[in-house]
């Protein structure tokens, strides 16, 4: 890990990073005063160069930030989300002020993504319960979507602009799919219980060694994200620890594999957008870890049913690295889209955003 | 938008979620538990040949009911319901089991019901109890099973099904007797008659060491009982300590050699299959402030249980199916687990079920089960009570599972946790 770069910010604790879509050597962080308990948020938009990582511009907020999220649009313009349950526009090119503001959540807004195929729209997710659709150019939102309870993080799908989904304290992983008649149900159409083994076939999961899968206590997921190259396959993470992976097609398949070694709630993962086995995550534990979910690796399945009916097998993943430079709780990691691959950032509340190469952990 | 809540939602991240940890809660001791101040039972006795062969269901209870009142030393006027399991009473047993309850000294303000889920019904007894008791509806109540199968066991113990019933396959099933879909069981899951010979030869062996070493003695509740000899045809009164199915000297191949009951090629026998048995048992419970303020000796507390249904046809398999669904309500996984209590119905199923979910057969069973010493239907979830707890106790062990198979495809199982 010779080659780690680092920025500080002082005073203030991050709970997300992004990379730029549009440059390798750009990316924003959205942190909060005094660990976003209460005080005021700050987002910093960061430079690298020969020099290092430097604060090119940063936007202060009156209550904490939790998430941001680059348009895709526009390479000068960035959203995040604030604990007053706003979210705010912000162009590099403005100094100070948002130059929108979209104010309807009626708590936390906890996490905001942008429209990756459209990029004509964002959406985003509160505590309130609700995950709302939401157009850069208009005040009020398009589309409330009800979850009903604190919904942690939602998404879209990387290759089709119609289905979104999210994560909640419920223990459930939803799909929308905006192509449905809205009827009773707002455009849901998929709940996978995550903490449940299969439902549907058999009725019940088996580990890679065999054993039964009972599944686990219901527990709150805190984070979620779309594989890049299996458009129907998410992983999911949160309070119990272990991340696992779904495929939306089967929602009563239960998990196709769980990843387990963070010694507390998982924050964040994402998806390697350079394979489509690797994912990171960052903890509670202080730790950043690197996975594969097995996907790409034979299966030895040891335990055949006499009948002949087969369960479900969920697959164990792999720890490929560890990156343990952090100091507190993990809160953000994100992977840079450019160069060889590889390159991540991760930013914690120890006040700190590193910036390093997890192919270097990989190497041992 | 409060900055307490953030900091309490940040604090139950961080709480919460422990893999496993289940056990870590469940061990914890608050006022609210649902305890066990006492648990017993007669002793078990062959069906049709046993000491309790001319003993009614309804003696067998009140005896167990006086044994209770006189061990715990509580004050039956504190007692606000009995709840009986038992499965082949005529009638459901509702009026006998009351008066039973008169006769071992309850008075009349202490209700009693009878219920009747086949080979659970001992066990619901007691989970009914517990929830009656943390929905604040009484205070303290005994769960209890009984039957006496020498009396009520026979081709009447099933009501003929209507053309309605019978022209539906699945409910049809119901019906099948037990020996034949376990038979099927067996085959189709391929348990082989050598693994469940050995299964239930070390049934045998562990209760014959357990009785040789007194580790029933604590469980036990001698009981006098009316005896008629079968060679003089005299009536005396005998004193009933023990569990007389109990045989010593048996090994997987003496059980090798018993011919199959049920199917030419078959593999379950009478060696290999609980046995018909008479017996009765109860639970004494309370929360833990009652105990507390009655001075009552806390045995262990009740944490939680399960149902579930599976095929009919397929009835063994549901301790399977019901140990990961109460796993699932208190957050434990299977090493948590010091004891299992696992009704053995059959060898084939109880070791099939072991085998899938991955239990060592040494935490299964340590005293024998139903094959070495019987299977009073309505009895056996209460026997376990006092079995389990007593073992966990005895080997400083703290957590305990009690669960069984159901006839008609179901199953249940419950958590336990000496103290």
């Amino acid at each position: 890990m010779a080659s780690m770069l680092e920025f500080r910010t002082p005073g203030y604790n991050p709970y997300a990073v992004k990379y730029s879509p549009y440059y390798d050597s750009r990316l924003a962080v959205a942190t909060a005063s005094n660990y976003g308990i209460v005080g005021n948020g700050r987002l910093f938009c960061l430079g690298l160069s020969a020099a290092g990582v430097q604060c090119e511009k940063s936007f202060e907020t009156n209550d904490a930030q939790y998430d941001l999220a680059w348009s895709e649009i526009n390479e000068n313009q960035l959203i995040v989300a604030c604990g007053d349950g706003s979210i705010k526009l912000f162009d590099l090119g403005v100094e100070n002020f948002p130059v929108m503001n979209f104010h309807e959540h009626k708590r936390e807004t906890f996490s905001v993504c942008w429209n990756p195929i459209t990029k004509d729209s964002f959406i985003s997710s509160s505590w309130d319960g609700t995950v709302k659709l939401w157009s850069p150019t208009r005040n009020e939102s398009i589309k409330t979507l009800p979850v009903g309870c604190c919904t942690y993080s939602t998404s879209y799908c990387p290759s089709n602009p119609a289905l979104i989904s999210s994560v909640s304290a419920d223990s459930s992983l939803r799909i929308f799919d905006l192509r449905t008649p809205v009827t009773a149900k707002y455009h849901l159409t998929n709940v996978i219980p995550v903490h449940a083994p299969a439902t549907g076939g058999q009725g019940y999961s088996r580990l890679a060694d065999g054993s039964i899968y009972s599944g686990a206590v219901p527990n709150e997921v805190l984070t979620h994200d779309w594989n890049k190259y299996n458009d129907t396959v998410i992983a999911t993470a949160g309070v119990d620890r272990i991340i696992r992976t779904f495929d939306i097609r089967n929602p009563a398949g239960g998990p196709l594999a769980m990843m387990t070694g963070h010694e507390y709630a998982v924050r964040r993962v994402a998806w390697s957008p350079h394979a489509s086995d690797i994912l990171v995550s960052a903890s509670y534990d202080m730790s950043v870890r690197v996975w594969t979910d097995g996907s790409t690796m034979p299966q030895n399945v040891q335990h055949i049913v006499p009948s002949g009916r087969q369960p479900e097998t969920v697959r164990a993943g792999t720890q490929l690295g560890l990156m343990n430079r952090h100091t507190e709780f993990v809160t953000g990691v994100d992977w840079c889209l450019f160069g060889a691959g590889g390159w991540c950032a991760s930013a914690g509340w120890d006040e700190r955003v590193l910036l390093w190469d997890a192919a270097s952990l990989l190497r041992g | 938008m409060g900055a307490l809540d953030r900091l309490s939602q940040i604090g139950n991240q961080i709480s919460a979620g422990v893999t496993g940890g289940g056990r870590d809660k469940i061990l914890q001791k608050n006022a609210d538990d649902i305890v066990v101040t006492c648990a017993l039972r007669t002793p078990f006795t062959k069906g049709g040949k046993g000491g309790f062969k001319d003993t009614h269901a309804a003696d067998l209870m009140a005896g167990a009911l006086r044994g209770l009142i006189e061990r715990s030393k509580i004050d039956p006027a504190l007692v606000e319901d009995i709840k009986v399991g038992t499965v082949l009473a005529p009638g459901g047993g509702a009026t006998e089991m009351r008066a039973a309850a008169l006769v071992a000294g309850f008075p009349e303000s202490t209700a009693v019901h009878t219920l009747n889920r086949q080979c659970s019904s001992g066990l619901q007894a007691c989970v009914d109890i517990a929830n009656q008791i943390r929905a604040g509806m009484i205070e303290v109540g005994v769960g209890a099973g009984v039957e006496s199968m020498s009396t009520n066991y026979g081709p009447g113990a099933v009501a003929e099904f209507s053309d309605l019933l019978e022209g539906h396959t699945e409910a049809a099933n119901c019906k099948v007797p037990m020996g034949v879909l376990s038979e099927d069981m067996a085959k189709d899951k391929g348990v082989s008659r050598k693994d469940q010979d050995a299964f239930a030869a070390s049934s045998f062996q562990k209760a014959v060491k357990a009785q040789k070493e007194g580790l029933f003695k604590e469980e036990i509740l001698p009981l006098k009982a009316k005896f008629e000899d079968p060679k003089s045809g005299e009536t005396k009164e005998i004193l009933v300590e023990r569990d007389d199915g109990v045989r010593d000297g048996v090994t997987a191949e003496s059980l090798g050699k018993i011919r199959a009951a049920f199917a030419k090629d078959g593999s379950i026998h009478a060696g290999n299959a609980s046995q018909v048995s008479d017996g009765a048992a109860a639970v004494l419970l309370m929360k833990r402030s009652t105990a507390e303020k009655l001075g009552q000796p806390i045995l262990g507390k009740f944490v939680a249980a399960s149902v579930v249904g599976v095929k009919p046809l397929l009835m063994g398999i549901g301790p399977w199916k019901a140990i990961p669904k109460v796993f699932e309500l208190t957050g434990l996984n299977k090493d948590d687990v010091d004891i299992y209590e696992i009704n053995e119905a059959f060898a084939s199923q109880c070791l099939w079920c072991a085998n899938e979910l991955g239990i060592p057969l040494e935490k299964i069973n340590p005293k024998g089960g139903a094959i070495a010493f019987g299977h009073p239907l309505g009895c056996t979830g209460a026997r376990q009570v006092s079995t389990l707890l007593y073992e966990l106790r005895r080997t400083g062990k703290k957590v305990g599972v009690t669960s069984m198979c159901v006839g008609t495809g179901m199953g249940m199982a419950a958590v336990w946790v000496a103290e």
